[in-house]
């Protein structure tokens, strides 16, 4: 009731102002680290799921294409696939193509043809082949030389496949791992950790 | 300057203190103070609003992604193998159960198409097509294309669209998962059939992801192996063997089977014997494989080149008449009786052979096939011969049949069948050209009759070693054969009983030689348009 009278009292004292001040910055600070915080762990999930996401399309292309496959074939360092499957559709320079350039992107009719191991189907005299493999932070696929990028990440997707021959079938085994970018010190467990596995078997009768 | 500084401070903080207590006193009133206070508030709420949009954004389409999209995109597969599976099924009728397949389907020439199935607790779409594109040039058996969709319908929401986010300029699952969110984009692309014909805009009431597979469905002939018994096996006696070769390599060379270094030699080791029952006692050698279903046959106690697996059971199922209607039929002879000669007036082919419907096949009868002949000149002749009773019906009569070159007889007959191994002539040695075929005792109903039990004797009189070549599909026929003829072919048959010294070669071109039996997939593609 008498702040009027009191003028002196009613102002901070350079003590107080230099507190406050120093609370504010730390609180400032806090606020501000907690947002950068906040930002880069949002921003890691975030990576983190789209990462997921890329891993199950790398397994769902895989899968795809191993089960129309006629064989499989792995390299040595299990990070590159190639897959050969029948030519289903009429390409560009495929002979048909050529006799009737109206025919490209259509689909074959099959033919038979009497082999040693019985008769067999073929769509067009030749085969497609199919190479996953990985390019710096990139996962490609390439049908016949035309390049598709099937996933990129900044946390190192590696895809690992191994493929089993049976009598007259085959299986690929995958696995897709990645670094997420939060790991603590890049541990082998973090990466385990994000693994996804899949088993695609061949439904054609494995040829070679 | 200090005091300066310290009034000022005072005086603003002395006002502000006196616009708190106005503040405070009369909230009614607002001031530029409490404005600002306000605006905080409102900028806060949006930039955390801001933020919880990202991130809900980014949670609803990798849910969309994850939940809805990954799983309709293998839902849509799944659909469209149940539509394959269903199609199968109905092609396999066409041996089994020729009066009930493709029932409810439209046919349109040679295409079947079967009404669209809802499955699963998805709701998931299956529909297909079987049409038939080729007839095998020699058995004139058919293959069959099996087309078939699946659709999946897509939960979620469609404005969230698709996670295409990978790298600028690239796309991401929209490669992959081509989802039909307003309009049917195979049918505007490529057309409904997929051959660029009659494309056209078809709008879709829910977002849906539509996936297409091709299977192609081939005959499966009933000579894949020498001997195969669907109930129990005795034979072939101690000194006997089953051995194999092939045709097309040459003549049949007993000595290339115990010959590793002889280039043949990979075909002569495919005598394979099946049972499909525990009761299997195997004599004399076996120069190729031994399967039983629950058996207990070893190497110890047999003399077998192959692999010995107890544990492969089968399915045989009965022998039905194949349809005739592509058949040429020719009305006389209906009976054999004496010498009979049968001369068709043309050549024809394995899907259209001349045909014969015998009422009476007589114990002497004498039965000979000639090749049509044309401008002089003798040709390659297809020949079907039903039988509707036995051919011969004791164990002394001796009904012959005889098949000159350029003939490709097949016998079927409704009864039994009894005769002297050497009575069988089938001149140019390939077991292909005379095939004879037991038709399934049934009911009126057409089920099968338990009580009737078909019978196959074969014996070799006076202890001849003449033999026959010549091919036996007979599933409910009991099969017995004695003596020590040599026997280029196969059979088929329920209960098999061989008492002598018997020499059976397997002709490995037997593999895709005589009717159909049943289809097997033989090729599958996803057209991933």
């Amino acid at each position: 009731m008498r702040l009027g009278h009191s003028r002196k009292k009613c102002g901070f004292t350079l003590t107080e102002l230099m507190i406050a001040t120093g609370t504010g910055g730390v609180v400032l600070a806090a606020i501000m680290a907690s947002s950068i915080a906040l930002q880069k762990t949002l921003n890691a999930i975030d990576n983190y799921f789209a990462t997921q996401m890329q891993q199950i399309r790398i397994i769902d292309y895989l899968n795809r294409d191993v089960k129309r496959a006629l064989a499989v074939t792995t390299s040595v360092d299990l990070q590159s696939v190639t897959i050969t499957l029948p030519s289903y559709l009429i390409q560009a320079g495929d002979p048909e193509a050529i006799a009737n350039p109206s025919l490209v992107g259509t689909a074959r009719t099959p033919t038979i043809s009497n082999t040693s191991s019985g008769p067999q189907v073929n769509y067009g005299a030749s085969t497609s082949t199919i190479i996953y493999s990985i390019s710096g932070m990139s996962i490609l696929r390439t049908e016949n030389g035309s390049v598709t990028m099937v996933a990129s990440s900044t946390d190192q997707l590696v895809p690992q496949t191994t493929d089993v021959e049976l009598a007259n079938t085959e299986y690929a085994r995958t696995s897709v791992t990645f670094q997420p970018i939060f790991t603590s010190g890049n541990l082998a467990a973090e990466r385990n950790g994000t693994t996804l596995f899949s088993t695609a078997y061949l439904r054609n009768k494995r040829r070679g | 300057m200090e005091q300066r500084f310290f009034r000022l401070l005072t005086f603003e903080t002395n006002g502000a203190v006196k616009g708190l207590v106005r503040w405070s006193m009369k909230m009614g009133k607002s001031s530029k103070k409490s404005g600002n206070v306000l605006l905080c508030a409102l900028c806060t709420i949006l930039i955390v609003s801001a933020i919880a949009g990202t991130v809900l954004i980014n949670c609803t389409t990798r849910y969309n992604v994850a939940s809805s999209q990954v799983q309709s995109w293998k839902a849509a597969l799944q659909a469209a193998e149940a539509g394959g599976d269903i199609a199968y099924a109905e092609l396999r009728k066409t041996i089994l159960d020729p009066s009930n397949a493709f029932s409810g389907w439209t046919s349109s020439g040679l295409v079947h198409t079967s009404p669209v199935t809802t499955l699963g607790s998805a709701n998931l779409k299956a529909s297909s097509a079987v049409d038939l594109f080729y007839n095998d040039a020699v058995t004139g058996n058919p293959w069959y294309r099996i087309r078939s969709k699946g659709v999946a319908p897509m939960l979620g929401l469609r404005r969230t669209g698709m996670d295409d986010r990978m790298i600028s300029g690239a796309r991401g699952d929209s490669l992959l998962r081509k989802i039909d969110f307003n309009y049917d984009h195979f049918i505007s692309a490529y057309g409904p059939n997929g051959d660029g014909i009659g494309k056209a805009l078809v709008a879709v009431s829910n977002a849906q992801l539509a996936r297409r597979i091709e299977l192609i469905a081939a005959p499966i002939t009933p000579f894949e192996a020498a001997i195969k018994a669907g109930g129990t096996f005795y034979g072939l006696g101690s000194a006997a063997f089953v051995d194999s070769y092939r045709s097309n390599n040459g003549a049949y060379d007993s000595t290339v089977k115990n010959n590793p270094s002889d280039w043949r030699y990979p075909d002569s080791q495919s005598g394979t014997v099946e049972i499909n029952t525990a009761v299997a006692t195997i004599l004399g050698s076996i120069f190729g494989n031994v399967y039983t279903n629950g058996g207990t046959v070893t190497k110890k106690t047999t003399s077998i080149s192959g692999i010995i697996d107890n544990n492969v059971p089968f399915d045989l199922p009965p022998f039905k008449m194949p349809s005739t209607s592509t058949w040429n039929y020719v009305a006389s002879p209906s009976e054999v009786t004496g010498n009979t000669t049968i001369t068709p007036p043309v050549g024809g082919s394995a899907a259209s052979p001349s045909y014969y419907l015998i009422s009476s096949f007589a114990n002497n009868g004498n039965l000979t096939v000639n090749p049509a002949i044309i401008g002089g000149v003798a040709q390659e002749t297809y020949v079907a011969i039903h039988v509707t009773g036995d051919i011969g019906n004791n164990t002394s009569s001796q009904p012959t049949i005889t098949v000159p070159a350029q003939v490709h007889l097949q016998v079927y007959f409704d009864g039994n069948f009894q005769t002297k191994a050497q009575n069988i002539v089938n001149t140019s040695g390939y077991a292909g050209n005379l095939q004879f075929y037991a038709i399934s005792p049934t009911l009126p109903n057409g089920a099968p009759d338990p009580s009737v039990q078909q019978t196959i004797n074969l014996n070799s009189g006076g202890g001849s070693t003449a033999g026959f070549a010549a091919v036996f599909y007979a599933p409910s026929a009991n099969f017995t054969i004695n003596g020590g003829p040599d026997i280029v072919g196969a059979i088929v048959c329920k209960n098999f009983y061989a008492n002598g010294n018997v020499h059976w070669h397997y002709d490995r071109a037997l593999d895709t030689m005589g009717d159909v039996v049943d289809y097997r997939i033989a090729s599958y593609v996803e057209d991933i348009r």
